[in-house]
């Protein structure tokens, strides 16, 4: 049955975590792009590694038996053997740095001007999402708390521990901002689809940038150990047009 | 630009206080993309008709050429007049390849290159698409952003990438904007329009909570950083 729901369920792109599941989520941004397309080529080489480094030791165990060999050799050194294994590795391990190096950089780096700056703010147990681009004075006009709806309040479909009451909306295919703090103990942001995770330090604003490429929901969830309820503060951001984004800030109470 | 920006904050002399040209400067180079395309977009808008109908005089003057040509060898005398006329057609040329690249940006100068093609037809046939090409992607460009605010029916508006905080840690980006409109306010006078943009940026950048515990800090003297 579950094999059935893995096989036949997963058709839509998937932005939640899911029963069963091996792999990544769908990328949504252009990071998660680079990071699923990263894994899959060291995976490559991480295989070819594999099944060399078990034929090596399944054919040792084969060949070396007492009965085919009762006198075993007795080599303890070997300098050539030596030097290959030691600098063939770290030469593989250098052609993995610099895919990953550049990605790493690539992540961290603001190219280009971001046009909306959003504020998530984590607490025990919730988040507190800030858009503050539109204010005129300290008041915070748009501002709301958002909650994990509990087992008993779920409705059909809906994800447990995942959903909660009000989702950060935000515009697909615009460069944005997250401003990521806490104001107790540390949480974490984190949206494996958009290839996101930021660790919300008290005290401390940190940046990431990203920019959802299609529309649709995405699920995450706190990433850093805050607490008993650790685990019921999900986040939920939900990627809409530019135009559903103007009347959602528009229409917002 | 960030030691300038360090060094204004750390300087405790009164005159170097008071200065805040270079911070304004500075926002003013920072300023957001949006709000510049808003003033290039209607100057823009400009450009795209002028090739249009520039190219349409273009057309124009092509039917006109075969007919002087025809005239040629009807009036010997005429010859002289219309061999010199290749050369300054000749001459033309560069004067409007040197346009393109300002095409993007001054539509008056394309306005003024117009005279220099309608003489020089035959060259300009070339540069022509090469024009159009130019002023089309850059109108696309700066459309596609245009419409971005327009559909959206809100400012879409927010404080800068600022490269003196490259770094993920934004907690100073967010202090110094604060401490910035304070100053700004300061020397200027409580509201002046100068400082709304600093404002934007410490709202954009700020916690909420974060602002109000300075607010407060302001009011009872204790804020430690320099106002």
């Amino acid at each position: 049955m579950i094999v059935h729901e893995w096989l036949f369920l997963t058709i839509a792109p998937c932005d939640a975590a899911e029963p069963w599941q091996l792999g990544f989520q769908d990328a949504a941004t252009p990071m998660m792009q680079g990071i699923t397309d990263l894994h899959h080529d060291i995976f490559f080489f991480l295989i070819l590694i594999l099944v060399f480094v078990l034929w090596m030791l399944v054919r040792a165990l084969w060949h070396f038996d007492y009965k085919k060999h009762p006198i075993p050799q007795r080599i303890v050194h070997g300098t050539t053997i030596e030097i290959l294994r030691t600098i063939l590795p770290s030469i593989i391990l250098m052609f993995i740095a610099i895919p990953s190096f550049a990605l790493l950089y690539s992540m961290d780096e603001v190219v280009v001007d971001p046009a909306i700056t959003i504020k998530a703010i984590g607490h025990q147990w919730y988040r507190t999402y800030e858009y503050s681009d539109y204010n005129s004075s300290d008041e915070q006009s748009l501002t709301f708390d958002s909650y994990m709806i509990t087992e008993d309040d779920l409705e059909l479909g809906q994800s447990r521990l995942l959903e909660v009451d009000n989702r950060v909306v935000l515009p697909a295919n615009t460069h944005l901002r997250m401003i990521v703090t806490s104001a107790d103990v540390p949480h974490s942001w984190a949206v494996p689809s958009s290839g996101v995770k930021c660790h919300a330090v008290p005290g401390r604003s940190n940046q990431t940038s990203i920019s959802v490429q299609r529309e649709g929901v995405y699920y995450g969830q706190c990433s850093r150990f805050c607490g008993t309820n650790h685990a019921s503060m999900p986040i939920v951001v939900e990627a809409v047009s530019m135009k559903d984004y103007g009347s959602w800030v528009q229409n917002f109470e | 630009m960030a030691a300038g920006g360090d060094q204004e904050e750390k300087t405790l002399t009164l005159a170097q206080q008071w200065a805040l040209k270079e911070i304004e400067e500075q926002a003013a180079k920072t300023e957001p993309p949006v709000q510049a395309t808003e003033d290039v977009k209607p100057a823009n808008s400009d450009s795209v008709e002028v090739v249009a109908e520039k190219t349409e005089e273009i057309s124009a003057t092509e039917e006109a050429i075969p007919a002087t040509e025809e005239a040629i060898p009807a009036t010997e005398e005429a010859t002289p007049a219309t061999e010199e006329a290749p050369p300054t057609a000749e001459e033309a040329t560069p004067a409007t390849e040197e346009a393109l690249p300002t095409a993007e940006e001054t539509p008056p100068a394309i306005v003024d290159s117009n005279p220099v093609t309608e003489e020089a037809t035959p060259a300009t046939e070339d540069a022509t698409p090469a024009v159009e090409e130019v002023s089309e992607d850059a109108s696309e460009e700066r459309s596609g952003e245009e419409v971005v605010s327009e559909e959206s029916g809100i400012k879409i508006e927010t404080a800068p990438a600022d490269f003196r905080f490259p770094t993920t840690n934004q907690t100073r980006h967010c202090f110094t904007r604060y401490v910035e409109y304070h100053r700004c306010t300061a020397a200027k006078g409580e509201g002046a329009s100068e400082c709304d943009k600093f404002a934007k940026y410490y709202r954009a950048l700020c916690p909420g909570e974060w602002v109000d515990r300075w607010n407060e800090q302001r009011e009872n003297g204790t804020f430690p950083g320099p106002l």
